[in-house]
């Protein structure tokens, strides 16, 4: 197949661009696949995104650059096609849209793949006939203000397919959107195997890491953790990231006196081998769209004492089995969660172990299998806009995902994150 | 000529050729000692097992070659794979070392990206404090993404461990690595501006030690802007002091990542601040801290 993925910027960072980077990387093993950039602005990529991937860009914005497009009168006036509502739409331009549009409509792919809703929406309404249409979600249906979801209830119906990262998202589709005949299933991101030994459980430190922002909850966690100091001083909490709430989080820090036992590292990268340094992790969100440090813990061997927020951590921790889930917002259910984990190192250790087995279900063959079986289905369906479109069980999807032998295994693995 | 006049003068341009860059990953042991392994691909991978000439190649920053080079044997580990060892015993000055693969290809050595570190067994790292002499590297990426090692070689050694910030004074409590504390020992605040020591009584337990650094003697001597202290232990009475620092674990760069509250005090005609911070080279020292300043 040809696979031709879209996506607002694939020179930064972020997670869709490094979950896209994992995903384009492993199907490029069995299938031609491109992932077109609508902006550039630098030269080279920040993460890899692998070598038989194709990368271009639609529109230039570096300023060096013999194409720099920032000067084109177009640049200046408001996007059409894409959505107003969308939080990116000041970035999105006349020139955008028609840049999106001749791409889209001189794209000779099998699918074409949508990473955001505002680039859903010109796939929705620009691909060309016969090019399978497929709109991913990375946040969630809920994170969309009114407006945007109107508009998506209005053009998503000429997608083929929407795929969510958690079950819950997907529920969540089928029942606000109703989308007839579009196919939506939840599809996790996926997170490689790290290049170094697992964590063995014998430290004493707990780490959490995020950007420092009010939704993460890290000032419950360090006044959570002040409860674990009281019991277990020998115990000490590493917090890496780098954010707005830095200033507020230090001074917290201070005054509770715990100083000595809680650390704001700063942003890390890679992040493996800061998890398995630590013996416990833990997540204190009040909205997770996904919980992808929750699944780079766990490929490292950490239990994970995770709150139960929506909407991924619930899809992703066994609770008892290979981390806790508590409610949101306790410090003290934080704390006592975190206790039970100290106190106990055998339970502790067991529960690392069956993190590292549990979270082999995220990993990158397993999940471009899922994404391939579903690209096979769309394709033998006729793609586009053919008739027999909704009947998507069918086989060849299996046949073709045949080349990913984990596949199988990971839908015995799944739990909770069932295809439709 | 910026690298992107370079590039393919088309509307949707594609990748540049990028020339290989090589990462190193670094496992750190318990002792000190350090491996580097490269993943060298392509043709370059199958020969560079039988290039005998191969070698890691460290340089100390701002020093002068040949002397303050280190030429390490990269020896082939698998296919397409070289390792080098760097063990505790070969004494690296302190400093920062870059760190470079020659591939024995007569061609310049070629400086090399930090891969994945391993620094797991450096975080709680307590070696034997009978040691004469420690060495500490720790590998870490510059702030232009090449691979580095931060050095340290001290002995005698003065570790700080917890501080605490209280209206009494700085508490420190720390270890000392390769000298004994005898009668008379004591820790000393130097000013930085005119070498006035503030001398303390310090407490030890075998290796261990602590003391608490008053603020109003440091800050009775404040006169304007931002005075720095310099904290350091004597072993004895006629024993040469030795600087505090942390150096034990996994963190190159201490001063942003353990800090610590300061505590307002009244100085002569003005109310200052006082509290303890590492340096860049992670030593131990106050400040004491004008009202007009920040921290």
């Amino acid at each position: 197949m040809h696979i031709s993925f879209l996506i607002h910027n694939a020179y930064g960072i972020g997670g869709t661009i490094r979950t896209t980077y994992n995903l384009a990387d492993t199907l490029s093993e069995q299938h031609d696949v491109e992932i077109v950039s609508v902006f550039r602005h630098r030269d080279a990529p920040v993460f890899e995104p692998g070598a038989r991937v194709r990368l271009r860009h639609l529109v230039d914005l570096r300023k060096d650059s013999p194409d720099y497009d920032g000067e084109d009168p177009a640049f200046l006036h408001e996007a059409r096609i894409f959505p107003r509502a969308e939080g990116r739409f000041r970035q999105y331009s006349a020139l955008t849209d028609r840049r999106i549009a001749a791409h889209l409509r001189s794209l000779e792919a099998d699918v074409v793949v949508g990473t955001r809703p505002g680039l859903n929406v010109h796939i929705a309404r620009q691909a060309r006939r016969g090019v399978a249409r497929v709109g991913q979600e990375h946040l969630t249906l809920d994170s969309h203000g009114r407006a945007l979801v109107r508009r998506l209830r209005a053009v998503y119906p000429r997608l083929d397919a929407v795929t969510t990262v958690t079950e819950a998202d997907a529920r969540s589709y089928r029942k606000r959107l109703r989308l007839p005949g579009v196919r939506i299933e939840a599809v996790p991101n996926s997170v490689p195997e790290p290049g170094i030994r697992p964590a063995d459980g014998t430290g004493k430190w707990v780490v959490a890491a995020g950007r420092l922002d009010k939704v993460k909850r890290y000032d419950l966690l360090i006044r959570a953790f002040a409860t674990v100091v009281e019991q277990r001083p020998d115990w000490r909490l590493r917090i890496y990231g780098g954010g707005a709430e830095k200033a507020a989080l230090r001074a917290l820090i201070d005054e509770l006196g715990l100083y000595n036992h809680i650390y704001l590292m700063g942003p890390a990268s890679p992040l493996d081998p800061e998890w398995a340094k630590g013996s416990i992790a833990v997540v204190t969100s009040r909205l997770e769209s996904f919980g992808m440090t929750i699944v780079e813990a766990m490929r490292c061997g950490l239990p994970v004492v995770s709150t139960n927020c929506p909407l991924g951590p619930g899809e992703i921790i066994d609770d008892g089995v290979d981390g806790r889930l508590v409610p949101v917002g306790k410090k003290d259910a934080i704390a006592s969660a975190l206790l039970e984990l100290i106190n106990d190192d055998e339970r502790r250790q067991r529960m690392g172990r069956a993190a590292l087995v549990s979270s082999a279900r995220f990993d990158p063959g397993r999940i471009a299998g899922r994404y391939e079986a579903l690209f096979g289905d769309l394709t033998t369906t006729g793609g586009g806009r053919g008739g027999l479109r909704a009947t998507v069980h069918r086989t060849r999807g299996a046949l073709l995902s045949g080349a990913y032998a984990t596949k199988d295994a990971a839908r015995a693995a799944v739990r909770g994150v069932r295809t439709v | 000529m910026s690298a992107s006049t370079q590039l393919p003068a088309t509307g949707t341009g594609t990748r540049p050729p990028q020339r290989i860059a090589l990462r190193a990953d670094c496992i750190a042991d318990s002792a000190g000692g350090l491996t580097f392994d490269i993943a060298v691909p392509g043709a370059a991978g199958e020969d560079a097992g039988t290039v005998w000439g191969a070698a890691l190649v460290l340089r100390l920053r701002g020093g002068e070659p040949p002397a303050d080079e280190i030429r390490l044997p990269l020896g082939p580990n698998g296919a397409g794979r070289l390792r080098a060892v760097l063990p505790s015993t070969v004494a690296l000055a302190e400093g920062r070392w870059n760190v470079y693969a020659d591939l024995g290809d007569a061609g310049d050595p070629q400086r090399l990206l930090p891969g994945l570190n391993d620094l797991r067994s450096l975080v709680d790292r307590r070696p034997l404090a009978a040691i004469g002499r420690l060495g500490v590297r720790i590998p870490y990426a510059t702030k232009y993404g090449n691979l580095a090692l931060r050095s340290w070689l001290r002995g005698p050694h003065a570790e700080s461990g917890e501080i605490t910030v209280a209206p009494d004074g700085i508490t420190v409590q720390g270890r000392l690595y390769g000298a004994a504390l005898e009668p008379g020992a004591a820790a000393e605040a130097r000013a930085r501006r005119d070498g006035h020591t503030v001398t303390i009584p310090l407490r030890g337990d075998g290796p261990d030690f602590a003391f608490v650094l008053p603020h109003g003697p440091l800050a009775e001597q404040w006169r304007a802007g931002t005075e720095r202290w310099d904290l350091w232990v004597r072993t004895g009475e006629v024993a040469e002091p030795v600087r505090i620092s942390r150096i034990l674990d996994d963190v190159p760069d201490k001063k942003q990542i353990f800090t610590y509250p300061a505590m307002p005090i009244a100085a002569p005609g003005a109310q200052v601040r006082v509290g303890p911070y590492f340096t860049v080279d992670n030593d131990l020292s106050v400040k004491v801290v004008g009202p007009q300043e920040h921290s």
